[in-house]
């Protein structure tokens, strides 16, 4: 816990960390509130999509969305350490290689806690305003959502800390990371069939946080096939300790 | 006396590039350590491949007689190029973050800062310090653990005059409490006033090695003319106490062996019939020693 007390004295005064976060925070907000909004067919959405126990599968998709802005923070933090120099001299100074990515991880396991707890307030409040259902069987019944939702944020930020070992500059790394996530391996998708490319990181991370709804419109479309989010979990523990070891082997073979 | 570090025939090569070759030193402890050579002559190189931070191509080093470890690391306070903090922190802030890295006492933080005489700027941010504080800094941090060894790379670049006098007079301050010095630099008159010890690099070959007084001490030079020359050359060559000679244009220059002054040449010269035209004492500068010793062995 050491690593991780140290970690928050470099990040705590630094004002990019919270303006990447505060743009997280605003742009969910206003998301919501846009989304509750919406009329349709003279209801209000927010009525549908506050619904308890759905609201947590749909909260922890629309966040989904968000990991790449919780990936880029990653990203500006570790590449910081190697334009500052900081990196190598932290390493004369006395900590191992496999302590300067351990110290980078807990940083991921404090943002995805807390996102996931922004998430959790956020579900709270809105349903409160919009649910009919306050039971607690409706408040908990599918809240293991986000805990799917988490291994997703810490899996994302682990990619995102790999590019930023691998390349250093964060410029680089944050496009190599959002066009890989976003354009490269969805390209690659739809070359392979879907019986191996569920297992692909950035589909089977996806499976995290299904789309709701998905079902309905899988009975109108060839459905595409997906891991469950359970076993989408496992992959996703799996490429995390992947992401780990790759950014660790990069600090050991090469030169800081 | 102890070997602080080893260096054993340390090799780097870079794709095109042997930055070092072979290298082979050893810092005994209390001595104050001097890597010199020119820009790009394997100093940072051989001091980061100690400092574990670039990767050996060949060899082996050892501090303390062990292998490069966490604690190997807690004895040794070590600055490499320049420094190297987080701008937005202050000098405090950073300290403390290299504190908890060390596992030093929090109090070290501004005893440091005072020795280093940035007390009263520890609540600015690193960014706005000038490049003379940015060393003082550089130099405090490595001080946080109160270390054995302090291994400082060219810790006098970039500063004035003034700021320069101030780093050489606190590493002697620092040295008299005991501690070993690894201090690499280019300017041959920084190592002469500090060092107890240098070895001199070129192109990542060692090529001279020991105690300052033997590889740098300042011999004086002799010119002479005469009417002449080449009788002058055949005297010079029977003379037991000429050290070397080098016949130039109208001159020759020559180094005497310990003990002898100008006046045993120009006495041995009138014995054997020649009057000079010239005899002139010139001292030789470091950079001229310097460069003959890159010559000499290249």
């Amino acid at each position: 816990m050491n690593l991780l007390r140290i970690e928050f004295r470099k990040i705590l005064p630094y004002k990019t960390v919270w303006v990447i976060l505060a743009i997280y925070v605003v742009l969910m907000v206003l998301v919501l509130n846009a989304s509750s909004g919406i009329t349709i067919n003279g209801r209000q959405l927010g009525a549908d999509a506050f619904q308890l126990p759905g609201v947590w599968q749909r909260l922890s998709f629309l966040a989904s969305f968000f990991n790449l802005l919780l990936g880029i923070l990653i990203i500006v933090l570790v590449s910081d350490e190697y334009s500052f120099r900081t990196l190598r001299q932290q390493v004369i100074d006395g900590l191992s290689r496999v302590e300067i990515v351990l110290a980078k991880f807990y940083v991921i396991l404090a943002v995805a806690a807390f996102s996931t707890i922004f998430l959790l307030l956020l579900g709270l409040y809105f349903s409160l305003l919009y649910s009919t259902d306050h039971s607690v069987d409706a408040f908990f019944s599918q809240i293991d959502h986000l805990s799917y939702y988490f291994v997703q944020a810490v899996a994302y930020m682990a990619l995102a800390m790999l590019f930023a070992f691998l390349i250093k500059k964060s410029g680089l790394a944050i496009i190599a990371f959002i066009a890989y996530a976003k354009i490269v391996e969805p390209l690659v998708h739809l070359r392979i069939p879907d019986t191996v490319d569920k297992y692909m990181p950035m589909k089977a991370l996806g499976s995290l946080t299904p789309m709701p709804g998905q079902d309905l419109i899988d009975q109108f479309t060839t459905p595409t096939e997906q891991l469950t989010p359970p076993w989408a979990a496992v992959a996703g523990l799996f490429y995390i300790g992947l992401f780990l070891f790759l950014s660790y082997s990069l600090l050991k073979v090469r030169d800081l | 006396m102890a070997e602080v570090l080893d260096i054993n025939s340390l090799s780097k090569r870079y794709a095109a590039i042997q930055a070092v070759n072979q290298l082979s030193v050893k810092v005994e402890q209390g001595s104050i350590y001097g890597l010199l050579g020119p820009n790009g002559s394997g100093k940072t190189t051989t001091l980061g491949m100690v400092l574990d931070v670039i990767k050996t191509t060949a060899g082996t080093y050892s501090w303390f007689g062990q292998p490069s470890s966490r604690e190997t690391k807690r004895r040794v306070g070590a600055l490499l190029e320049t420094p190297n903090f987080y701008p937005y922190l202050t000098a405090q802030k950073n300290l403390e973050v290299i504190a908890d890295i060390k596992g030093a006492d929090k109090a070290n933080v501004n005893r440091v800062l005072q020795l280093v005489g940035l007390e009263s700027r520890k609540s600015s941010s690193f960014k706005g310090f000038s490049l003379g504080m940015k060393q003082r800094l550089a130099l405090a941090a490595t001080l946080l653990n109160d270390p054995e060894v302090l291994v400082l790379d060219e810790p006098t670049n970039g500063l004035d005059p003034e700021g320069i006098a101030e780093v050489r007079e606190l590493i002697l301050r620092i040295a008299s409490e005991g501690k070993t010095i690894i201090l690499a630099s280019h300017l041959l008159d920084e190592v002469e006033k500090v060092c107890t010890h240098v070895a001199v690099l070129q192109r990542g070959q060692l090529k001279a090695e020991g105690p300052v007084g033997a590889i740098l001490s300042a011999k004086d030079q002799i010119l002479i003319s005469a009417p002449n020359l080449p009788i002058v050359t055949e005297v010079l060559q029977r003379l037991p106490f000429i050290e070397a000679f080098k016949p130039e244009k109208d001159t020759v220059v020559l180094t005497l062996k310990d003990g002898y002054s100008s006046t045993d040449v120009n006495k041995a010269m009138f014995e054997a019939g020649i009057v000079l035209s010239q005899l002139v004492v010139r001292r030789k500068s470091l950079e001229a020693q310097f460069l003959e010793i890159i010559k000499s062995q290249s």
